[in-house]
């Protein structure tokens, strides 16, 4: 079978060979351990401490507020120091929960009782999923029991695995498929148990080979479950380009869910964690984390704990080999800039990147006026029109911009990244895009 | 930390193979194997003419920078590829302030002053290369190699004679500097191949074209005439190099295939129908026009975004072949449009040709009450047809005896005689006009029945400045006076700036005068 490919798409270096080979190493936090309120889509979860409050790892500290919200867990031990806003990866102050880790990680009594899950009703493993705290890891940190829960869970065809991982430098979903297919497995399993007439596909990208072995291995047994291969590009593992690979079908405009076309997508990583909740009963107290960039002077990948501070999985990584010009939380493509390294980690975030080089600036200097070259519409991998996007979006003619669906842009960057003239389109459409949307809310468009 | 982190907006990576100089230059690169050619084909001028309008392309865009406090933008290397581009499209023998005067129009009026690049609403090159045709035409389209001038291969093609086609294709012929088709074949591969260019616009262009001149060439489908048609005038330069101007063409791929069909019936319209010479740059520059119309109209819909129902699969294959229904119905409409028009008018032109005829007969012979065909007449013209005295390469040039007829008066007296000659001698279209004679032979009127000369020009025949020499006189045959001022009665004064036409005119008059001495008298 020839290899599933997205349509359009662009080719970054890679650069995952400066950590794919490191083995995951578990990283225990020793400073204050801090969990901003809001990591999830959604309403903030609610605090259920206090100041001075004694806590243990896998208590829960604030509980979700509404459906689509999720609970916040705390992965050490120790006293509630204050609850302040601090500043966060968004890059803005936020309310958070800080605790003074005691160092030990003692485990609350209440955790840790394993469960067979063939046993547990579709409602008891969304609760067990719920009240772990579980979103998704990839990076859109969506409630992963509100996703879970579709109207018509009959009608799920699919469940994918999205073990992609196509922005570059990140590699701790590859390490994790390759140390703990089985984690993958058994969380796919569970959350087929939800769907009694799904297939589990677990699509992953061709350029790793390990992972694609260790997870077909793992698959063999289970004729519910296979391995797509992807071919390598970005962005392989958006949710619609994953929707069309596994179905032949595009997802409709407007932000149409993959349950539409009979799927459900979720992360390696956030499958991992369902099996972790579920059947060895630990909620969402850590995850893998690549530390990379040619600045680092050790790039690997940790097993951190929820709320630990950037600078110390840095320095777990040996620091800084080179003076960083830029750092970066998550991947190159969609993640985002920090101004400082004294930020916690949060669910949804999966590798800091330190880099000597800052490309945006350089790329600024060579900007010219738009040559209309349409190369953005051809790495479009939803096949919009950015040059004419970007016309209208400058004029402020926001009419054409919906009706260029602009609103469907999902701002991975690809335009951005192949425009010759260096134009800062993604900029412009994430700018953009809420006004629209806000504008045809409240029907004045 | 002694220095902040820099902080923007995702993505935080450049593509750094890809910028707009690299874009520029990957197409001069495609474009050196025709440049290259050229040179050594036509040799040293030929250089210099594409050094001097590569040079005041980038100096007058660095002045204009200057001068309007702009960034400098010569580096980003689009410039040199518009100066390149006018110079490959002039005759290798013009005089180097052509290309001076070309690419100075084309960067600083049509480039730079609708604010420079990526802002202009025709290519340069090509607006560059149409003010030249107009201001200098005769410099612009006079090829010759060694001193010897010769027709182009259209010129050729157009008078019905036969073209070498394998020396069009290699560019051992006459014609612009961008001569080889095949080193331009070179060129469009490769940027096809880097993805400088898709090939939406040249398949549009040269498939439409293609079609429209099989439909209306006149010469149905045949192989080498349509082969002739590719490989001259520039179509081949123009489908890779001028139509594929990201600048000024449409984004989208659809639009370009709209553009692309525009382009290609404009072409073959302007080469079966039109007057000038030249076709594809004023076809492409009118495509460039209605570029910003048809990437207003055309948005594709993105993947999946449509009727909204599951059903809904869109897949690449498909992509093909609607756009080729689409191309080839937008081909087909306009070609039959064309059609239909020739068709419906063609009855009405000829019976207004004939009303023409007859009032400028009336208009002639002032003294005749009444115009008739005369059968003894009418045979006198087939004698002389027959004799072939009067057509095409007779000593009056390319004239054709068309009918005479015969006045009288109120009583039935034969007061004299009208004659319609017409001579393919002018700019435009065939000439016709009716001379009237009496008795003796001496010219009672002139009048045109068909002039579709150079407005302001050759037009002027058409006043009775120019008319009136005629009247009143017997010669045996006028004279042109290309300066003027005569004062004999057998000359005629040329009008200022169209002695062709002046030209055709009196050897008309003259090949009447011949008929009228030697076959009525």
């Amino acid at each position: 079978m020839a290899k599933s490919k997205i349509r359009g798409g662009v080719h970054p270096k890679g650069c995952k060979e400066l950590s794919s080979g490191a083995a995951t190493v578990p990283y225990q936090a020793k400073g204050e351990l801090v969990f901003p309120l809001s990591q999830h889509i959604g309403k903030p979860a609610v605090p259920i401490v206090k100041k001075g409050d004694t806590v243990l790892a896998g208590q829960t500290i604030a509980k979700a507020d509404g459906f689509i919200s999720a609970p916040i867990i705390s992965s050490g031990s120790g006293k509630v120091k204050i609850i302040e806003p601090r500043l966060t990866s968004a890059g803005v102050m936020a309310q958070c929960i800080v605790i003074d880790n005691d160092g030990q990680y003692t485990l609350d009594p209440s955790v840790g009782q394993k469960c067979d899950y063939t046993k547990l009703s579709s409602q008891e493993i969304l609760a067990k999923v719920q009240a772990a705290g579980i979103v998704g890891l990839g990076g859109a940190g969506f409630p992963t029991h509100a996703k879970l829960a579709p109207k018509n869970p009959e009608e799920i065809e699919y469940v994918i695995a999205n073990g992609a991982e196509c922005e570059p430098y990140i590699t701790c979903d590859d390490r994790l498929m390759q140390e703990h297919p089985d984690w993958v497995v058994m969380g796919l399993k569970v959350v087929l148990q939800l769907f009694p007439n799904a297939k589990g596909v677990i699509a992953i990208e061709d350029n790793k080979p390990a992972a694609i072995a260790a997870m077909q291995k793992a698959v063999q047994r289970d004729e519910r479950l296979s391995v797509l291969e992807l071919e390598t590009r970005y962005p392989q593992g958006g949710e619609r380009g994953l929707v069309h690979a596994v179905t032949g079908q595009w997802l409709g405009g407007g932000g149409a869910l993959p349950a539409t076309l009979g799927c459900i997508v979720d992360n390696v990583t956030t499958l991992s964690a369902v099996y972790q909740a579920v059947c060895e009963g630990m909620p969402l107290m850590e995850k893998g984390f690549t530390v990379s960039g040619d600045a680092v002077a050790n790039p690997g990948n940790f097993m951190i704990k929820l709320g630990t501070s950037l600078q110390e999985v840095l320095d777990a990584a040996g620091g800084l080999k080179a003076e960083a010009r830029k750092a970066l939380l998550g991947g190159p493509m969609m993640g985002t800039a920090i101004s400082s390294y004294d930020v916690p980690i949060v669910k949804a975030n999966n590798a800091l990147l330190c880099m000597t080089r800052d490309e945006v600036e350089e790329a600024d200097k060579l900007m010219t006026a738009c040559i209309r070259c349409g190369r953005c519409g051809t790495a479009c991998p939803m096949g919009l029109i950015p040059q004419m996007m970007a016309v209208a979006a400058k004029n402020k003619d926001y009419a054409r911009y919906d009706q260029l669906h602009g609103t469907d842009c999902i701002a991975c960057g690809s335009c951005t990244y192949i425009c010759p003239a260096k134009r800062p389109l993604t900029q412009l459409f994430k700018q953009t895009k809420p006004v629209v949307l806000g504008l045809k809310r409240a029907g004045q468009l | 930390m002694e220095k902040l982190l820099n902080v923007s907006s995702s993505p935080h990576l450049r593509d750094s193979k890809l910028t707009t100089g690299h874009v520029m230059y990957d197409v001069i690169i495609a474009l050196m194997p025709v440049t290259i050619f050229g040179i050594y084909h036509f040799g040293l001028h030929a250089f210099l003419v594409l050094l001097v309008s590569v040079a005041t392309a980038v100096v007058t865009e660095y002045l204009f920078d200057l001068a309007t406090h702009h960034p400098n933008t010569v580096k980003d290397g689009s410039a040199v590829l518009t100066g390149l581009l006018l110079g490959l499209c002039c005759s290798p023998t013009v005089p180097l302030y052509i290309p001076f005067l070309g690419s100075l129009f084309a960067i600083a009026l049509v480039k730079c002053a609708f604010g420079g690049l990526g802002q202009n609403f025709m290519n340069p090159a090509l607006a560059g290369r149409c003010f030249l045709l107009l201001s200098f035409s005769s410099a612009m389209t006079s090829y010759s190699v060694d001193g010897t001038s010769s027709a182009t291969p259209l010129a050729v093609l157009e008078e019905g004679g036969t073209v070498d086609v394998l020396d069009m294709f290699l560019g051992f012929t006459d014609g612009t500097i961008c001569i080889s088709i095949a080193a331009m074949l070179i060129g469009g591969a490769y940027l096809l191949i880097t993805k400088g260019i898709t090939w939406h616009i040249p398949v549009a262009y040269v498939g439409s074209f293609l079609i429209c001149m099989i439909a209306f060439g006149g010469q149905g489908f045949d192989v080498m005439y349509l082969v002739a048609h590719l490989c001259g005038g520039g179509i081949v330069f123009g489908a890779l190099f001028m139509a594929t101007d990201p600048v000024t063409s449409p984004v989208t791929g659809m639009g370009q295939l709209i553009y692309g069909a525009v382009i290609g019936v404009l072409t073959a319209v302007f080469r079966v129908f039109g007057s000038s010479a030249e076709s594809v740059s004023y076809a492409i520059i009118l495509g460039n026009l209605v570029t910003p119309l048809i990437d207003r109209w055309v948005v594709p819909k993105p993947y999946g975004i449509g009727d909204g129902t599951k059903k809904e699969v869109s897949d690449q294959p498909k992509k093909f072949p609607k756009a080729a229904i689409t191309l080839a119905c937008i081909t087909l409409i306009a070609g039959l449009a064309l059609g239909l028009v020739n068709f419906m008018t063609a009855d009405i032109i000829e019976a207004q040709n004939a009303a023409a005829k007859a009032a400028s007969y009336v208009e002639v012979i002032p003294t005749a009450d009444e115009v008739n065909y005369d059968d003894d007449l009418t045979a006198l013209v087939e004698e002389a047809a027959a004799a072939s005295d009067y057509y095409a390469d007779s000593t009056f040039g390319k004239v054709t005896l068309n009918e005479a007829v015969v006045g009288t008066d109120a009583s039935g007296n034969v007061v004299g005689y009208a004659i319609s000659v017409s001579t393919a001698d002018g700019y435009g279209d065939s000439i016709t006009l009716s001379v009237g004679f009496d008795t003796e032979g001496t010219i009672l009127g002139l009048s045109f029945t068909e002039l579709e000369e150079t407005a302001g020009l050759g037009m002027r025949a058409d006043e009775d400045s120019f008319k009136s020499q005629f009247v009143g006189v017997q010669v045996d045959s006028f004279t042109l006076n290309k300066s003027g001022g005569s004062t004999a009665d057998d000359e005629i004064d040329s009008i200022s700036g169209a002695s062709t036409t002046s030209g055709a005119v009196v050897n008309a008059v003259n090949a009447a005068i011949d008929f009228f001495a030697n076959y009525i008298q």
